[in-house]
């Protein structure tokens, strides 16, 4: 394993960073940090608590600019100066605290800052076609099999995991290229979390690359198609997941392999 | 804080059945559950309550109902501002000191433009007078509005502390420019074509302040920027990682604020035919007053424009029932205070029984 990004192959790269490097003063987060995630595949992201997880995760989504190292969206090199830029590209993140206004109702969640107005006078003076947003909102969770009991009630009503579904669901409804996650299952209970990975094969099936930040080894690993594990800022490990049994993660995770290769 | 996660959650379609269980609950009950209901069955209760108590029972009458609904129309169109501005998490004391400056910065216009009377007691350009003092208020109020909106949404400053701030400068240049002493002499015509005329049984300011209401509740809960209002208050972090902008936003809702409080300037001209610099030190506690009585959350997220509505006819009357009975008006501004504190105490009891639910 001389250098994981040189053996991704090139074509058909959903979203991917390649050699990054990243300092904040004298803290190096990251020095030498590379995944890939192709369409159609989930790529589970291991590691030890400080060894880079959220600095490359932050800097895939456009909030950090990395000091060294390129950035691919959708088989493009970018260099995203803000989020929107990132979520421009088709890139959408489930953040670990999924950031959810409860008070909004869960079709409004959902198309927060992409709703629907109506034709017409109406639509310039902003009014929101609510019914059409509806049925496509009711359309998108159900090709997701997420169930909720309304689509009018408030996020405040809902459970853990029926937010966390809801988050996946926006998530995925407004990204056209990969879908970032960021400890989805790490409030969950086990059958909640299992339903949670289950979406992110379904996801991955629909092409989208799907990148899963998780503690949660031997569920992820379960459903990931290949592992990137890092550790001190870089990356220690690439592989299909098939290959790997959780020792071997954490083998990687806590550095037993990078210090013996 | 973190989620308790509940092994049975019901989301899978096996148990579909457990979460109709949960389901959004009639109009009708959420009509009655909303804090804003209340408010309008205490003031049927105290309208009721005044009327036998008064003289004659003085108090159900035409009359009494017009003075009321003039004497609330500043307040109301105070309390819509802040109404939406608290949707987003965001509050103006300042609205009192901006309602006076434009007053009286319209006043000085109309004043000076309006000229002397002729012979018949008529002034040249009238129409064209008021119209430019009306418009005078707008903007004063507007500009004054957008600059608490800087201080607030580019610099960051806690709208709170900015308008506090702010209210006080505003307040101190109305004196500069006044000296203290009302401005005075406006056109009768300002009175008689405006600020007293009636539209049916209805004076023609507190129609426009309910047009303005119905236009604002419309704008909450059908478009994109009542949406996005809400959203802002309740949970800012959610609004901008969903791509809102955030400061600009509330750099809207700032200058809502102030439109509003100009056009309760010109307002007061009309209603009294001069300015009151001295009588609106309390209008921002009765325009918060109303609007949280009425259901309105402090803390952002959860709007209710008729409870403003029925929060500001309940401040106005009180005032006005204390007036017939006999009683000092300062126990009015009591009462106010009073029913301020019990209605948040409420509100923060509601609150809590649902974090525990």
């Amino acid at each position: 394993m001389a250098d994981p990004a040189e053996t991704a192959p090139s074509p058909g790269i959903a979203i991917a960073g390649k050699h990054l490097a990243k300092r904040f003063g004298h803290v190096r987060a990251l020095i030498d940090a590379s995944v890939t995630v192709r369409p159609g595949e989930v790529v589970a992201l291991f590691g030890d608590n400080g060894a880079g997880k959220s600095t490359l995760l932050k800097i895939l989504l456009g909030i950090h600019r990395p000091d060294a190292g390129t950035l691919v969206i959708d088989d493009r090199e970018v260099r995203p100066h803000s989020i929107s830029e990132v979520q421009g590209l088709g890139v959408d993140c489930v953040h670990q605290d999924l950031a959810l206004a409860p008070d909004l109702s869960v079709v409004d969640s959902m198309y927060l800052g992409h709703e629907v107005v109506r034709k017409g006078l109406a639509g310039r003076l902003g009014v929101v076609a609510r019914r059409e947003m509806t049925a496509r909102a009711d359309a998108a969770l159900r090709e997701l099999s997420i169930k909720l009991p309304s689509l009018a009630v408030p996020v405040s009503d809902l459970s853990g995991g029926q937010r966390q579904a809801l988050a996946v669901a926006r998530a995925v409804m407004w990204s056209r290229t990969s879908v970032l996650m960021d400890e989805p299952t790490a409030a969950l209970g086990a059958r909640q979390s299992a339903i949670v990975c289950e979406l992110m094969r379904t996801v991955a099936s629909r092409g989208l690359g799907v990148l899963v930040v998780s503690h949660d080894i031997p569920r992820v690993l379960k459903v990931a198609d290949r592992v990137t594990v890092l550790w001190r800022g870089r990356s220690a490990l690439e592989e299909p997941a098939g290959n790997l049994t959780v020792p071997d993660v954490v083998a990687a995770m806590v550095g037993y392999q990078a210090e013996a290769s | 804080m973190k989620a308790i996660a509940d092994e049975r959650d019901p989301i899978t379609p096996d148990d579909a059945d457990d979460i109709r269980a949960i389901a959004e609950p009639p109009a009708v009950v959420r009509w009655l559950a909303a804090g804003g209901t209340w408010i309008l069955v205490l003031d049927i209760i105290v309208v009721i309550f005044f009327t036998v108590l008064s003289t004659n029972h003085v108090f159900w009458s035409l009359q009494n109902f017009q003075a009321l609904m003039l004497d609330g129309t500043e307040t109301l169109l105070l309390a819509l501002g802040i109404a939406m501005f608290l949707g987003a998490g965001g509050i103006d004391i300042s609205v009192g000191s901006n309602l006076v400056l434009s007053a009286v910065l319209g006043a000085e216009v109309i004043v000076h433009v309006a000229g002397t009377q002729d012979a018949r007691g008529g002034y040249p350009h009238l129409a064209w007078t008021l119209i430019l003092g009306f418009v005078v208020c707008v903007v004063a109020g507007t500009v004054y509005g957008a600059i608490n909106g800087v201080i607030i949404a580019y610099f960051r400053v806690n709208s709170l502390i900015a308008t506090l701030g702010t209210a006080g400068i505003g307040t101190g240049i109305a004196l500069l420019i006044t000296g203290g002493n009302d401005i005075g002499g406006l056109p009768p015509a300002i009175q008689s074509d405006f600020g007293l005329f009636t539209v049916g049984p209805v004076p023609l300011p507190a129609l426009v302040a309910l047009v303005i209401a119905l236009v604002l509740w419309a704008v909450l809960r059908t478009t994109r920027f009542g949406i996005r209002t809400l959203a802002i208050g309740s949970l800012r972090l959610a609004a901008e990682r969903a791509g809102l902008r955030v400061p600009r936003h509330l750099f809207s809702l700032a200058i809502l604020c102030g439109v509003l409080a100009g056009i309760a300037g010109f307002v007061d001209l009309a209603h009294f035919g001069s300015t009151t610099v001295n009588g609106h030190t309390n209008d921002a506690l009765a325009a918060i007053t109303a609007v949280v009585i009425g259901g309105t959350r402090l803390e952002g997220g959860k709007v209710s424009i008729p409870g403003a509505i029925w929060g500001t006819g309940l401040a106005v009357l009180l005032q006005g029932g204390l007036v017939v009975m006999g009683v000092a008006p300062f126990w009015q501004l009591i009462a106010v205070g009073i029913v301020l504190i019990v209605a948040v105490c409420l509100d923060r009891i509601r609150f809590q029984r649902r974090a525990n639910a």
